[in-house]
Formats: C-alpha cells, sequence, structure tokens
C-alpha cells in the first residue's frame, strides 16, 4: 500500500463527515477521544498510529497530490471525495495499527541491534558501533543476547533459521520484505536510508516508510502464532494485552470498582470530557460493555435508528433531530454499534 | 605515576599523541586546563585516562546531541562501562532511572541546557565532580562561528557545582576566542596548551571558476580523477542532496547527509561511510565537529564555508590517520553572496526580536509555524533573561559586523595569493607554520600523489531479502 492509498482509504470511511487533518492524527497516533472513537466508529483500525513521526509536510504533499489527481476535492471543512476516489481499487493491507500501537518500531530497533551484534561476532568482530543509541534498547538487547547464549554457533544458525521461515511465511509482498531487510545492519553492512530505499525501488520515501510498517506488522501476526522461544522472546512488551490506552484502563478500573464518572473524574484529577472519551473507548472495546448508566434502552435505540436513517456518523446531524441526547450519549450509542476491534 | 603504563593498560595505545601528556599530568595535578589541540589529535583522552585515576565522576559538556551520543558510543567501544548521556530529548522515565544510578558512572555527558536545571545540579552536587570537561569549548564565544547561548550558562552554574577543577577543549580558537573561554570558565591560573592547529598531512588546493556550470564540471570530474573517501561540503541541504544525486547518476557511490534526516538515517550513513559501501557524502555543516573516520583522503568545499573557523572544523574531518590528504575548496565568481546571505538568514531579525521579547515563551509555538528560527529563538531567549530590548538589538548588531569580518576573512582565503596554510595560520593568530611538502596551491602539489587510486568498493548488495540475510548472518 503506498501512502496514498493509506490517506485515502481513511478518507473513503470518513468522506463528508471529517476534517481533511483528521486521517493525519489518525495515522500519528494521537490519543485524542475524537480520534479513538473514529477507529471504531469507521473501522480504521489498521491505520492508528502507523507512522508516528509522520511529519506534516509530508502528509501535505499527500494531499496536494490527491488534489492534483482529481481524487479529493478543495474544501476548507471536511473530507470531500470524487467519486473516482471510490472506485479506486485499493490493495488491501496486513497493517494492524491499532493492535500493535507503533510497538513495532521497538521490536524493530531490538532486532536490528540483535542481527547487527550477531553479525560482528559471528565474523570475528567483538566492538562495533551500535546501530541503535537508544540506552533501553541497548540494555534490552545485551539481556536478550546473553539469555539465549548467541555466541553458540548452534543458536545463530536456529536463529537465522527462524528468522527466514517466519518472514517467509508473512502475509505481504517479497518486494516489502526486500525493503525491511534493507533497513537491518550487520558487519560490513550498513542499513539504508529511506531516500536510498525509494530511490532503488522507484517509490517516494514516505511509501518505503509505509511498507515497512506493513510487512513487520505481517511478520509480528506470524511470530504471535509460532510461539517459539527465541523470536517470542524478542515480542516482549510489544502486543498489547488490553486494547484500551493506558489511561483508559486506570479509568476502567475504577468503573469496575463502581465509582461513577464523575468520582473517576475526580479521583483521577482529570476533566470529565476526558473520562467520557475513556468510557466510549471502552464502549467500542469491550463488547459486553452496558450503556444502562448512561442512558435507558428508549433514546440508545433512538440514536441508532437516527443515525441509520441519516447516514450520519456526525454529532451535530443527530444532535439536531434528537435534542434531549447529549454529545456524549450519542457518542457512546454511536461507538456500540461499530464495537469490534 | 607511569603515565605510559596506564595508558597502554587502559586503552591499549603504545605512546602519547603531542600534547596529551602534559594535558594530562596537569589535570592530575589538580590544575585548570585550556588545550588548545588540532582536530582529530585525541582530546578525548585528555579526560579519559584521568578518569582511570581520579577519585569523582568526570561531567563532559558537549554542544551537540549527536556529538555526545559518538563520545558515549566510542567510550564504550574501547571497554568503557560506566558511561552516560543526559540530555532533553531523553524519554522522562529514562531520565529518571538515570538519575536515581547517577552516583555509579564515571562519565557523564550532560548537554549545556540541561546543566541549569536546578534539579539536575542538586544531583551532580551530590555526586561530587572530579572534573568538569568543556568540550568543543569555542562554542561560548559570543563572536564565534559555532556559539551556543547556553554554553555561557555553564559559568553559571560553576559556582554552584563548587567550583569544580575544568578542563576546556577546542581545536578551532583565536587568541580573542581563548581570552573569552578563560573567562567565562573563570579558568584560575590555567595550564594552556597550544599545539599549532595546522595539520600538516592536509594539502590545501583553491580552484576558482567563471560560473557555476564550469564549478560543478569540476567536482563531477574531480570526483571521477581522484578517489574517495571524501566528503563533498555543500552550504545547503537541498544543494547536498542534489549533488549526491548527480554523483550516483554517474554511478559513484554517494549519499547525502545533512541535519534535517532521521537519526537513524543519519547512523546508517556514518555506517556506510565507514564500512566503505560510500565513496563520498555529500554533506551540509551538520557533519562535521566530532565525526571520526579515520581514512578520508579528500575534502571537497564546494561552496564557500561561512568562518575560516567553521572550514578548519571541516578540513579536520581528512587525514586523521596521518597520511596525506587533500582539502579542494572550489570557489565560482559571486559565490560569497551565498555566503553571506546564508550568514544573515541565520541572523535573529529585529521582528523575531521584538516578538520574542513580547510573547516570552509563547514565542516557542511561532517555530512549528514557521515564523521563527529555531536558533534565532535559542539565542534571543538567552538574552532576554538579561538584557533590555535596546541591549540584545545592540548585542546582535554587534554579532552581525562580527560575522561580516568573518565572512570577509572567508573571502581573504579566495582572494589573497600567498600561503593557504600560512593565512589559516594567521587568522588564529598563530606564528607561521613551517611548509611542509605539497603544502598547497600556491606552493605546489604533487596531484599524482590523490590521484586515481579510486579504492575498490564493495559490491552492492541489492539481492532479494533471502540473500541479504545470508549475507548478515552467514552461517
Ligand atoms: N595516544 C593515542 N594513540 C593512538 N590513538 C589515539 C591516541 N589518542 C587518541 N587516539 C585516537 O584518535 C582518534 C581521535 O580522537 P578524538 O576523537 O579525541 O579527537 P579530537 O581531538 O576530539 O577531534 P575533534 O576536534 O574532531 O573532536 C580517536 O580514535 C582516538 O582513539
Ligand atoms: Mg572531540
Ligand atoms: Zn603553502
Amino acid at each position: 500500500m503506498r501512502f496514498d492509498e493509506v490517506v485515502l482509504a481513511i478518507m473513503r470511511a470518513v468522506d463528508g463527515q471529517r476534517t481533511v487533518s483528521s486521517p493525519y492524527h489518525l495515522i500519528k497516533g494521537k490519543k485524542s477521544g475524537q480520534t479513538i472513537q473514529d477507529i471504531g466508529y469507521f473501522g480504521l483500525h489498521p491505520y492508528f498510529a502507523v507512522l508516528p513521526k509522520l511529519d506534516k509536510q509530508e502528509y501535505l504533499a499527500s494531499i496536494d497530490r490527491l488534489q492534483t489527481q482529481g481524487y479529493l476535492i478543495p474544501d476548507d471543512n471536511s473530507v470531500k471525495l470524487h467519486r473516482s476516489a471510490f472506485d479506486l481499487e485499493i490493495p488491501s493491507t496486513p497493517l494492524n495499527g491499532w493492535k500493535y500501537r507503533s510497538n513495532e518500531n521497538r521490536f524493530f530497533a531490538r532486532l536490528s541491534l540483535v542481527v547487527q551484534t550477531m553479525s560482528n561476532f559471528m565474523q570475528g568482530q567483538k566492538r562495533f558501533d551500535p546501530v541503535v543509541t537508544d540506552e533501553t534498547v541497548q540494555m534490552w538487547a545485551k539481556a536478550y543476547l546473553n539469555r539465549i547464549d548467541f555466541r553458540s554457533p548452534a543458536v545463530q544458525e536456529a536463529f537465522k533459521n527462524q528468522l527466514e521461515s517466519s518472514l517467509a511465511l508473512a502475509k505481504t509482498t517479497e518486494a516489502h520484505k526486500d525493503i525491511l531487510m534493507e533497513r537491518l545492519s550487520g558487519y560490513g553492512v550498513g542499513g539504508l536510508t529511506w531516500d536510498q530505499l525509494a530511490m532503488e525501488h522507484k517509490l517516494l520515501p514516505i511509501d518505503v516508510k509505509i511498507a515497512v510498517v506493513e510487512a513487520v506488522h505481517a511478520w509480528l501476526d506470524v511470530l504471535e502464532e509460532m510461539k517459539h522461544p527465541m523470536l517470542a522472546g524478542l515480542l516482549e512488551g510489544i502486543v498489547q494485552t488490553s486494547a484500551l490506552t493506558e489511561s483508559a484502563k486506570r479509568t476502567q478500573n475504577l468503573a469496575e470498582r463502581g465509582f461513577s464518572l464523575k468520582q473517576i473524574a475526580e479521583l483521577r484529577q482529570l476533566k470529565t470530557s476526558t473520562i467520557e472519551d475513556h468510557f466510549v473507548e471502552m464502549a467500542m472495546n469491550d463488547p459486553a460493555f452496558s450503556f444502562a448508566p448512561f442512558m435507558d434502552e428508549h433514546l440508545f435505540e433512538s440514536i441508532k435508528h437516527i443515525s441509520k436513517e441519516l447516514k450520519s456518523m456526525r454529532l451535530r446531524d443527530i444532535k439536531e433531530r434528537l435534542p434531549e441526547a447529549s454529545y456524549f450519549q450519542i457518542r457512546l450509542a454511536l461507538a456500540m454499534r461499530g464495537g469490534v476491534t | 605515576m607511569n603515565l605510559e603504563k596506564l595508558l597502554y593498560d587502559a586503552y591499549g595505545y603504545t605512546e602519547f599523541r603531542p600534547g596529551q601528556k602534559q594535558v594530562i599530568e596537569q589535570v592530575l595535578a589538580g590544575r585548570d586546563v585550556l588545550a588548545l589541540l588540532p582536530t582529530g589529535m585525541g582530546k578525548s583522552l585528555c579526560y579519559q585516562l584521568p578518569g582511570k585515576v581520579l577519585p569523582g565522576a568526570i561531567v563532559i559538556v558537549s554542544p551537540l546531541l549527536s556529538l555526545m551520543q559518538d563520545q558515549v558510543a566510542q567510550l564504550k567501544k574501547m571497554g568503557e562501562k560506566s558511561v552516560i548521556a543526559i540530555n532533553s530529548f531523553m524519554k522522562p522515565e529514562d531520565r529518571e532511572k538515570a538519575w536515581n544510578t547517577l552516583g555509579t558512572y564515571k562519565f557523564i555527558f550532560v548537554a549545556p541546557e540541561m546543566l541549569v536545571q536546578p534539579y539536575v545540579l542538586g544531583k551532580l552536587n551530590a555526586l561530587g565532580i572530579s572534573l568538569l570537561v568543556a568540550d568543543e569549548a569555542h562554542c561560548i564565544s559570543q563572536w564565534g562561528f559555532d556559539f551556543r547561548p547556553d554554553y555561557l550558562r555553564i559559568a553559571e552554574v560553576l559556582p554552584k557545582l563548587g567550583n569544580p577543577q575544568t578542563l576546556a577543549l577546542t581545536a578551532t580558537a583565536t587568541d580573542k576566542v581563548t581570552d573569552e573561554i578563560k573567562h567565562y570558565l573563570k579558568l584560575s591560573d590555567p595550564f594552556i596548551y597550544s599545539h599549532p592547529m595546522d595539520r600538516e598531512n592536509i594539502s590545501y588546493d583553491i580552484r576558482k571558476f567563471e560560473n557555476d556550470h564550469e564549478k560543478l564540471e569540476a567536482l563531477m570530474n574531480l570526483v571521477a580523477e581522484y578517489g574517495g573517501p571524501g566528503i563533498i561540503y555543500a552550504g545547503t541541504r537541498r544543494k547536498s542532496q542534489e549533488l549526491a544525486e548527480r554523483l550516483l547518476t554517474l554511478g559513484i557511490r554517494a549519499a547525502f547527509y545533512h541535519g534535517g534526516m532521521e537519526q537513524q538515517d543519519r547512523i546508517f550513513v556514518q555506517q556506510q561511510f565507514a564500512n566503505k559501501e560510500l565513496e563520498w557524502v555529500c554533506a551540509t555543516n551538520a557533519f562535521g565537529m566530532g565525526v571520526h573516520i579515520p581514512d578520508i583522503r579528500h575534502v571537497i568545499h564546494f561552496q564557500l564555508p561561512s568562518s575560516i573557523e567553521g572550514y578548519v572544523q571541516e578540513v579536520g574531518r581528512a587525514g586523521r590517520d596521518s597520511l596525506p590528504s587533500l582539502a579542494t575548496l572550489l570557489y565560482a565568481a559571486g559565490d560569497e553572496r551565498l555566503v553571506e546571505s546564508l550568514i544573515m538568514d541565520d541572523l535573529p531579525e529585529r521582528h523575531e526580536i521584538e516578538l520574542i521579547y513580547e510573547r516570552g515563551e509563547e514565542a516557542k509555538h511561532l517555530i512549528e509555524q514557521g515564523m521563527m528560527r529555531e536558533t534565532a529563538y535559542r539565542i534571543i531567549s538567552y538574552w532576554r533573561e538579561r538584557l533590555p530590548l535596546q541591549g540584545t538589538l545592540n548585542q546582535i548588531e554587534r554579532l552581525k559586523i562580527e560575522k561580516q569580518r568573518q565572512a570577509a576573512s572567508v573571502r581573504g582565503l579566495v582572494h589573497s595569493s600567498g600561503c593557504i596554510r600560512q593565512y589559516i595560520s594567521m587568522s588564529f593568530d598563530q606564528k607561521n607554520p613551517s611548509i611542509p611538502p605539497n603544502c598547497c596551491s600556491f606552493h605546489g602539489i604533487d596531484h599524482s600523489l590523490f590521484k586515481g587510486n579510486r579504492r575498490e568498493l564493495k559490491a552492492s548488495q541489492h539481492g532479494s531479502w533471502k540473500e541479504r540475510l545470508k549475507v548478515l548472518l552467514p552461517i
């Protein structure tokens, strides 16, 4: 998937209902209530936080291209796509941003250092400049390497074989795997920069960045299944057990202990609106979530009904028809409809 | 104490380089020291070795994040384990951990802006500092080419640290800058070691052209005839990118390097260069201070540097293995105009100064909106705490004059008709250097020395991922 296709895929989902910068926040992984709830409403899980370091200029360049190509119609208020944008074939993607939450970067940093270390030791080089300067990753890698006894040729061979066989199973293109491997370094072999990769593969730098994320996500999917101790070790702390953000998890704990929304806001010294965001997030993620404390059955059904009738997820449209409902109630009801992870 | 034995035992070097022993002896004798040693002579050793003897911590202040990281990596590579770098880019949890275990580290690198924070000061104070090192100490000079206002803050915190013994290191200081260093770092009766800045193994060549087109053609011929490994310095990021692309289309292995790239990519380029996967790196001055790759044979300036000091720093990347190396400066008529506009672009403008005085901290947001340059903000917010508006305006005016003086001395480098080596030494208030063979284009250079040694590069690895994996992990 090229970067422009990622942007288009998001835009097709939110067409007419969100601003042109909303895909940007989603791709960067902004943890605001709006972004998080949109993921559920519109089924945007794959794209969350896939490029946390995305530069605004790079995003604007993509918008520019989409407008020039006629897919996107310039509009100050919201995303307005041309019909042709819906006819476009967008390839399916192994991206799974909501699950990995940018943690693939930590995984890849560990892997880079582990491969570089093995590569050097295998070839008799015990001193080298580490390709990753982050102290935490360095310490982690050192402990990991010792744990697997990386100096043993048998371990090295097993490690390499497992890398190869697992990556072979990853559901992504060979070209993406090539790019991913070129980001790794070893003895006498430096990783390639984004610009070098872009030139070699005749893509934009931003496209090779997405390609690596796709390949790593696909690979992580395989590694998680394999449950082999050696490579599984690299996943330590990478895959979150709960789909909730850290802060929402804390709110959830308090809610389970019987505290009300207001009490939680006071206890945590956070704005009520923030805690509301957390409940929306819980509604989105927890199939057993109950709306009962917040509205009666009748109101819930009305919101769902009107949303369907208007074919809109726009809070304002619904509020106009149902003034008695609060924005929070509307958001909650809509979140439950989309409620999958 | 037998320092030679200590040197060998600690780092495996059999002898000191000129100046190192004198400096280290004085440091161990408890004196403040200012060491002026040329680029690549081994200034770092002047605090590394004392670290093996002194009881307390060595705190090193370093101007650039990348420089700090390089030095930490270098120390670790030399087998030193108790090294840590503390900077404002660390994740809060990492920083907290670092603070709590600070006592276990011997070498502590700190960014100057961290040093002034009361919390940091408290932690360092509790620790017992044996030696405070100001690396690249010329950054303290307000008039210098590389002024970092945060360096002036070192002076302010010295008393709060109980005025520890201080070692100042630099490769590029005029008499004026030397005085400033002494003054601001409050060096009391310091031992000053000053080695000639001149690097004998570097031959200086200057070539002049009528226009840009000819200059570019000359560069293409140079890279075809002369071997790398080399650096081509361009004035701007865009230019560095452009030049790299040109070389690539000629089938020459090149990459660009500048401050706008993410850190991982910059590490990759450095590694490829060190691995001999690249012949040329086209760079801005971000690839300078502290870069240590021993066998760089050729440094080419495609655009005029903005000061002689900067020029010496950049040229100083060449020949760090002491073997003959070439520094070529390419000049096209009118090039000084570009430099002058770049210099002026760097200076804070009146409206920026006024904005920062009006809005204070808030003005920071203007950086993101592209209405204010980061460097301007850094410099002005320093002065804002100390001077009224008019004072700062005067200060910047003086800075402008100084920058123009530096630009003029670069013009002099190009247009004076004498020995280039002599001109450079003179700019540093040093006496006439001796003239080595192949001194400069004025004294004559035997170019056959440098020509045609294009080295064999490794075949590039552009196979499938499986093939690359086999290269990375050959079993
Ligand atoms: N006595 C010695 N014998 C052999 N090698 C040495 C000696 N002292 C230092 N070196 C090596 O010289 C190289 C350059 O040293 P260093 O980085 O300290 O230079 P520097 O003077 O700080 O240069 P710069 O001004 O560019 O920062 C290092 O690789 C170091 O290990
Ligand atoms: Mg140095
Ligand atoms: Zn000469």
